[in-house]
């Protein structure tokens, strides 16, 4: 099961929420994917995509005013 | 000279302090019928809430401290009861004795302050229902809430005082609903900044009631307060808080003719005289100027207590110093949004017969790559025709207070869209973006001033119009995060190939995340030529509404 990281920091809407878009197309289902954001609408759009998408939100953590979210695929 | 002060609360104790300093041969003599004097009532709701430990914290000086450090003879549970302006005396009662004495002035100050208006319903006077307006009633509900049996409170008013309390009675646990008569929290913000409030408590979990009026409390065999009873719904309520609203304080002044308004409030001149001689009147209980319409307004505000009744000891032997008046600043802080305002709204604009015109600019309140950037929103209303700016409101979780009062500042100077665009305001990453907030917000204006654009307020969008075409221009999965019902989704690069999904003649409203991609979108809509293009005032940022 593979790993990816996304270092989406500095990037506004839709920047974060299209490169995980993005690296999920690509994923295969159990894949991981963190990616860090200094958006902090991301926080709630995520929760949300999630939930729409079927992914799986493993986590989701506000440090420094940086977000850090791993996501599931599937 | 003797001067006497009848309040000892903000304007009183500023305006004691002050006459101490500048006059110290005079007698100087605070009377109130208050248990406490020179407390911060603006902390009571934060002292509920327990941010502030003990009510000793709000305390600025006691009557002790008052009387040895200061010589300022003040007397608590001390109520005047009449004024005789010929005699120069006043009558007051000691509320603990019951005995009335007569005390002789050569200036009076009045400092009365205000009162709450209590709703004229059924079940107020039942136990665990409670004003907040002075130090004595917070710390009544604060013992009921330390008790902790209570879990349910209703908020009766959605002013800012009582979307306080509701915050601070939420942190202490309770279930919290507030239920406003009106049909917007938060009176003198407009529609768009009191709708993302509503959400951000509802957000919260505070329950927010707007267009129900409260008829009865009702209460169990003990007379304690059990629930509410509005107009469309029965809420239990082992604490009902009464905010619906305050009422000048100055039953006592008027029967001695000084002249007040409908309302009550006192009617003051700029060096805050009234129509009697050596009375003045300043804080809660007195009228100002409003800047922008030069009329007298009852704007009962901390800070403009603190500056009347500092300012007023200047006039007490003859006219020396106005009061410049208020543009109505004000600042709420709720959970983890604010909202903040200043000069005219867009009603009171128009009420004012301006030709208005406004933007809703979402921005984050510093560099949108600095870590810990927070959004927030910029309102600005204008005049069309001088380019003014009449008045402003901020909301978000970001920074408020400097760009509201960066604003009222140059508002209160007559500064014009053009100017603000110009302002040369600090930047480095941390506190600002290179185009600061405002600066943004005032670029959409003249935008909007110059015809470039068309905008549509939140609050104004029809939904179910069947000449209108609602268009997203955000990418696939944004909008699949969040958008409005009924809306296109075409994003923006797509716009082009895809423009035959769209009908040029019906009026179009497009919408983005905060407006810049539905601004780009309509200039290419227009050169399409469709018809009636606008976009979406603030975006899906300031939507207020439901998604899907
Ligand atoms: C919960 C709360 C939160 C607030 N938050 C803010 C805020 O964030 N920002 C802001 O700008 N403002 C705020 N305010 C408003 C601010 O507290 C008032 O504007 C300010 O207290 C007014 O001061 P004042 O001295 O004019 O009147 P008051 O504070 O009303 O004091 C008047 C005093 O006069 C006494 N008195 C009345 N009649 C008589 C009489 N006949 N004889 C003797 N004594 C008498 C009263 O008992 C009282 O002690 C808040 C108010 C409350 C209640």
């Amino acid at each position: 099961m593979a790993e990816y990281r996304i270092n989406a920091r500095g990037l506004q809407c839709p920047g974060p929420i299209m490169q995980l878009f993005t690296q999920m197309k690509s994923a295969e289902p159990g894949d991981l994917v963190m990616i860090e954001v200094t958006d902090v609408g991301f926080k709630k759009d995520i929760e949300a995509w999630c939930r729409k998408t079927k992914n799986t939100l493993v986590s989701l953590i506000e440090n420094d005013g940086v977000i850090t979210a791993q996501v599931r695929k599937g | 000279m003797r001067l006497i002060i009848l309040g000892g609360v903000a304007a009183g104790t500023k305006a004691a302090a002050r006459a101490r300093r500048e006059y110290p041969d005079a007698e100087v003599m605070i009377l109130t019928q208050d248990d406490y004097v020179a407390y911060a009532g603006c902390g009571l709701p934060y002292y509920v809430g327990g941010i502030i430990s003990e009510a000793q914290e709000l305390i600025v000086r006691t009557p002790d401290e008052f009387k040895h450090e200061n010589g300022i003879d003040v007397r608590t549970r001390c109520q005047a009861t009449a004024i005789d302006p010929s005699a120069r005396e006043v009558r007051a009662r000691d509320l603990d004795t019951g005995i009335e004495q007569t005390y002789g002035y050569d200036k009076l100050i009045l400092a009365t302050g205000a009162l709450p208006v209590l709703p004229a319903i059924d079940g107020i006077h039942l136990k665990r229902v409670a004003t907040v307006r002075g130090l004595t009633d917070a710390k009544k509900i604060r013992v009921l809430v330390d008790s902790g049996k209570l879990r349910h409170a209703v908020v009766v008013g959605g002013g800012f005082i009582g979307l306080e309390m509701a915050e601070n009675l939420a942190h202490r646990g309770l279930q919290v609903s507030v239920v406003e008569m009106r049909d917007a929290i938060l009176p003198g913000f407009d529609p768009e900044i009191a709708a993302l409030a509503k959400k951000a408590l509802e957000e919260h979990g505070v329950g927010i009631y707007t267009g129900e009026t409260v008829q009865r409390v009702l209460g169990n065999a003990s007379g304690e307060a059990t629930g509410v009873v509005t107009t469309e719904r029965t809420l239990d309520a082992d604490l009902v808080i009464l905010s619906a609203g305050i009422k000048p304080n100055t039953a006592i002044a008027a029967a001695a003719g000084v002249e007040t308004d409908a309302r009550g409030m006192i009617l003051v001149d700029e060096y805050l005289r009234t129509n009697l001689p050596d009375i003045f009147a300043v804080g809660d209980c007195a009228s100002v100027r409003h800047q922008m319409t030069d009329l007298d307004v009852y704007s009962p505000m901390g800070s403009t207590a603190n500056k009347t009744g500092r300012l007023v000891v200047a006039n007490l032997i003859e006219p020396r110093e106005t009061f410049a008046g208020v543009l109505g600043t004000t600042i709420v802080r709720l959970f983890d949004v604010s909202a903040a305002r200043t000069g005219l709204s867009e009603e009171e604009a128009r009420a004012a017969g301006h030709d208005v015109e406004t933007v809703l600019v979402p921005t984050p309140d510093r560099a949108h790559y600095y870590p810990g950037n927070k959004p927030i929103i910029t309102k600005l209303i204008a005049d069309r025709a001088t380019h003014r700016i009449l008045g402003a409101q901020v909301f978000g979780e970001g920074v408020v207070d400097k760009p509201i009062d960066t604003l009222a500042m140059g508002i209160a100077l007559g500064m014009t869209a053009e100017q603000l665009s110009g302002m040369d305001l600090a930047y480095t990453p941390p506190f600002a973006s290179a185009l600061n907030s405002s600066i943004v917000a005032a670029n959409v204006l003249l935008n909007k001033l110059d015809g470039k654009l068309r905008g549509v307020s939140p609050c104004a969008l029809e939904l179910d119009n069947p000449n209108q075409q609602l268009l997203d221009v955000r990418t696939e999965p944004e909008y699949l995060i969040a958008a409005i019902p009924n809306s296109i989704n075409i994003p923006l690069p797509e716009l082009r190939e895809r423009i035959d999904e769209l009908d040029p003649e019906k009026s179009t409203v497009v919408v983005c995340k905060v407006g810049r991609r539905a601004y780009g979108a309509a200039l290419l809509l227009r050169r399409l030529g469709f018809r009636d293009v606008k976009i979406l005032d603030g975006g899906m940022t300031a939507w207020p509404y439901e998604t899907v």
